[in-house]
C-alpha cells in the first residue's frame, strides 16, 4: 500500500494504491495538516514526500498507462503552467513545459469563476479571444473588456478562449489531443478549443497515474484516513 | 605595504599570446561568476543580453581592474564586441580588443574524461587563468553529452551521469580554439545529446538545429535553471535510458 500524490500549484491529488480511493484538496489545505506521500509530483512535491518525480516524466507514464494508443499526445493545463509530451511506442518524441508564457492561467480562471460567481458549464464558448500570454495580462485585457460594456461571462469566455487557442498552438495544433489537469473539469475551457480539434479529456489524475510505475522500491507512509481529508472530487 | 598585484580582467577566450605576458598579474576571467559582485548591468544593457554578458560588465564594474581584454573575434557574439565599446565609456582603464584565430588545439581531455559533468565544467572555466597539465581518464562510452556554451547557472551539469561528454563552444574553450566552428559543431553519433545556450544567446539557432538533426533536446537557460528546464532535461534523459 502507497500513497501517491500529485501537490500542484493550488490543488493536491491523493491516491491510496490499496484502496483505489482519491481525493482532491487545496495545497494550501495539504500542507497545514501536514500531509506526506510515498512518492510525489508537482510543483510542491518536494515537500511532501521523500521521493520526487518530476511532472513530464510522470505526465508520460501516466499518458502510457491511460491511453491505449502506441502514439498520442498529451496536453497538461494545469493553474501555474502547461505541459506536454508527445510519446511513440514508448519514445518520448517530443515535450515542452511553459511556466512563463501561459503562467497563471488556470489559476487566474479559477479566480474569475469565484469572483464573478461564474458556473463554467453554464457559460457557452466563443470564438473570439483575449490575448492571454500570461494570466496577469489576460486579466487586464479581460478587465479592458468589462470596462468597455462587454458582459462579465462573455469576457470570462473570451478569456478561457485566449488560454485553449494559447495551448493549442503550443502543442502544434494538432488534430486530435488528450487534455489532462485541473482544467479537464472546466467545461467552458474544454470547448473553448477550435472546432477542428478532437480533444478527449483524461481526468486531474494522469500525474499521479504516472507515479504507480515508480512503486517498487518505495517505503510506504501512512495513509490518511479517508475522512481525515476534505473531498474536492 | 606590499603593492598589489596589476588586476587584470578579461572577457572570452584571449589568444595565449595575450595572455602570457601578464600572467605576473592576478588575472580574472569576467565570464565567471565572482562572488559578492553586485548586479549593477541591469540599467545599462539591453533587457534582451544574455546573462554571460550581464556578468562580464557586473565584474568589470566591480573588481577595480587596471586592464581589460575582450576577445571579440569570430568565436565570441555581436554582444561582447559591442560591450568592449560599452567598457571603454563607463571605465578609465584600458580595454584591449583582441581575436583568438588560434586552429591548433591544445586537445580536449577534460571534455572526454570520465570526470563528473559539473567538475569538468570547473576545470574548464578555470583553465584559461590557472593552465595545468591534468591525468585524466577519458570515458570510452559516454552516457550522454552536453552541446553548448557554459551555462551561467552551474547547477545544470548536476542532472548529467560522470563522463559526460562536453561538446559546443564549451569544447572549443577547452581546446583554445574558440573560433573553430568545425569543433563547435562535432556532435558524436548515438549519444542522447542536450543542446544548451543562454537564454538571448544567438547560438541558440545552431543549438536548435542541431538538436533537430541529431534527435537532441535544445533548451535555453536565463539565470537560475527553472524547474520546467530542469524537468525537461531529466525527463529527456530518463525516456533515452540514461541515469544520474
Amino acid at each position: 500500500m502507497a500513497l501517491l500524490g500529485d501537490f500542484g500549484t493550488t490543488w493536491t491529488k491523493l491516491l491510496d494504491t490499496e484502496t483505489g480511493q482519491r481525493w482532491v484538496l487545496p495545497t494550501r489545505e495539504a500542507a497545514a495538516r501536514g500531509r506526506r506521500a510515498d512518492i510525489a509530483t508537482g510543483h510542491n512535491a518536494r515537500r511532501w514526500a521523500p521521493r520526487h518525480i518530476n511532472e513530464l516524466i510522470a505526465l508520460a507514464q501516466g499518458g502510457q498507462r491511460l491511453i491505449d494508443e502506441s502514439e498520442f499526445l498529451l496536453l497538461d493545463v494545469g493553474s501555474r503552467d502547461i505541459k506536454y509530451v508527445r510519446m511513440r511506442d514508448g519514445e518520448l518524441l517530443g515535450m515542452d513545459w511553459t511556466a512563463t508564457c501561459g503562467a497563471l492561467t488556470g489559476f487566474t480562471l479559477e479566480l474569475l469563476g469565484s469572483y464573478y460567481g461564474i458556473d463554467y458549464s453554464r457559460v457557452p464558448p466563443t470564438d473570439k479571444s483575449v490575448p492571454v500570454t500570461c494570466g496577469i495580462l489576460g486579466m487586464e485585457q479581460l478587465f479592458d473588456l468589462v470596462s468597455r460594456g462587454v458582459s462579465e461571462t462573455e469576457a470570462v469566455a473570451r478569456f478561457a478562449r485566449g488560454i485553449a487557442m494559447n495551448a493549442y498552438r503550443f502543442v502544434g495544433e494538432p488534430e486530435q489531443f488528450y487534455l489532462s489537469g485541473g482544467m479537464c473539469e472546466n467545461r467552458l475551457f474544454q470547448r473553448s478549443f477550435p472546432d477542428r480539434a478532437e480533444v478527449r479529456p483524461l481526468g486531474r489524475f494522469v500525474l499521479v497515474e504516472g507515479l504507480l510505475p515508480e512503486l517498487q522500491g518505495a517505503s510506504p507512509q501512512s495513509a490518511p484516513a479517508a475522512e481525515d481529508i476534505s473531498d474536492g472530487t | 605595504m606590499a603593492e598589489r598585484k596589476r588586476r587584470i580582467g578579461f572577457a572570452g577566450c584571449p589568444p595565449e599570446s595575450v595572455l602570457a605576458p601578464r600572467r605576473g598579474a592576478e588575472l580574472i576571467d569576467l565570464d565567471n561568476l565572482v562572488g559578492g559582485v553586485e548586479p549593477r548591468s541591469e540599467s545599462l544593457l539591453p533587457r534582451t543580453t544574455c546573462r554571460i554578458i550581464r556578468r562580464i560588465l557586473d565584474n568589470a564594474l566591480s573588481l577595480d581592474l587596471d586592464e581589460i581584454i575582450v576577445d571579440e573575434g569570430y568565436g565570441k557574439c555581436d554582444s561582447a564586441r559591442g560591450l568592449a565599446g560599452v567598457l571603454e565609456q563607463l571605465l578609465d582603464i584600458p580595454v584591449i580588443r583582441t581575436q583568438n584565430e588560434n586552429g591548433e588545439g591544445a586537445g580536449t581531455p577534460i571534455s572526454d574524461s570520465n570526470l563528473p559533468l559539473f567538475r569538468k565544467m570547473e576545470l574548464i572555466l578555470d583553465g584559461l587563468v590557472n593552465p595545468r597539465e591534468l591525468n585524466l581518464t577519458p570515458e570510452s562510452n559516454p552516457p550522454a553529452a552536453i552541446w553548448g556554451v557554459p551555462a551561467a547557472d552551474l547547477s545544470i551539469y548536476e542532472l548529467f551521469p560522470d563522463g559526460t561528454q562536453v561538446l559546443g563552444w564549451t569544447r572549443c574553450l577547452e581546446n583554445r580554439t574558440p573560433s573553430n566552428w568545425e569543433l563547435e559543431t562535432y556532435v558524436p553519433g548515438e549519444v542522447p545529446t542536450v543542446f544548451f545556450a543562454q537564454t538571448f544567446c544567438p547560438k541558440n539557432i545552431i543549438a536548435q538545429q542541431l538538436a533537430r538533426e541529431r534527435d537532441g533536446l535544445h533548451v535555453d537557460v536565463d539565470a537560475v535553471l527553472s524547474q520546467p528546464v530542469r524537468a525537461k532535461i531529466e525527463a529527456f534523459l530518463h525516456f533515452r535510458n540514461v541515469r544520474n
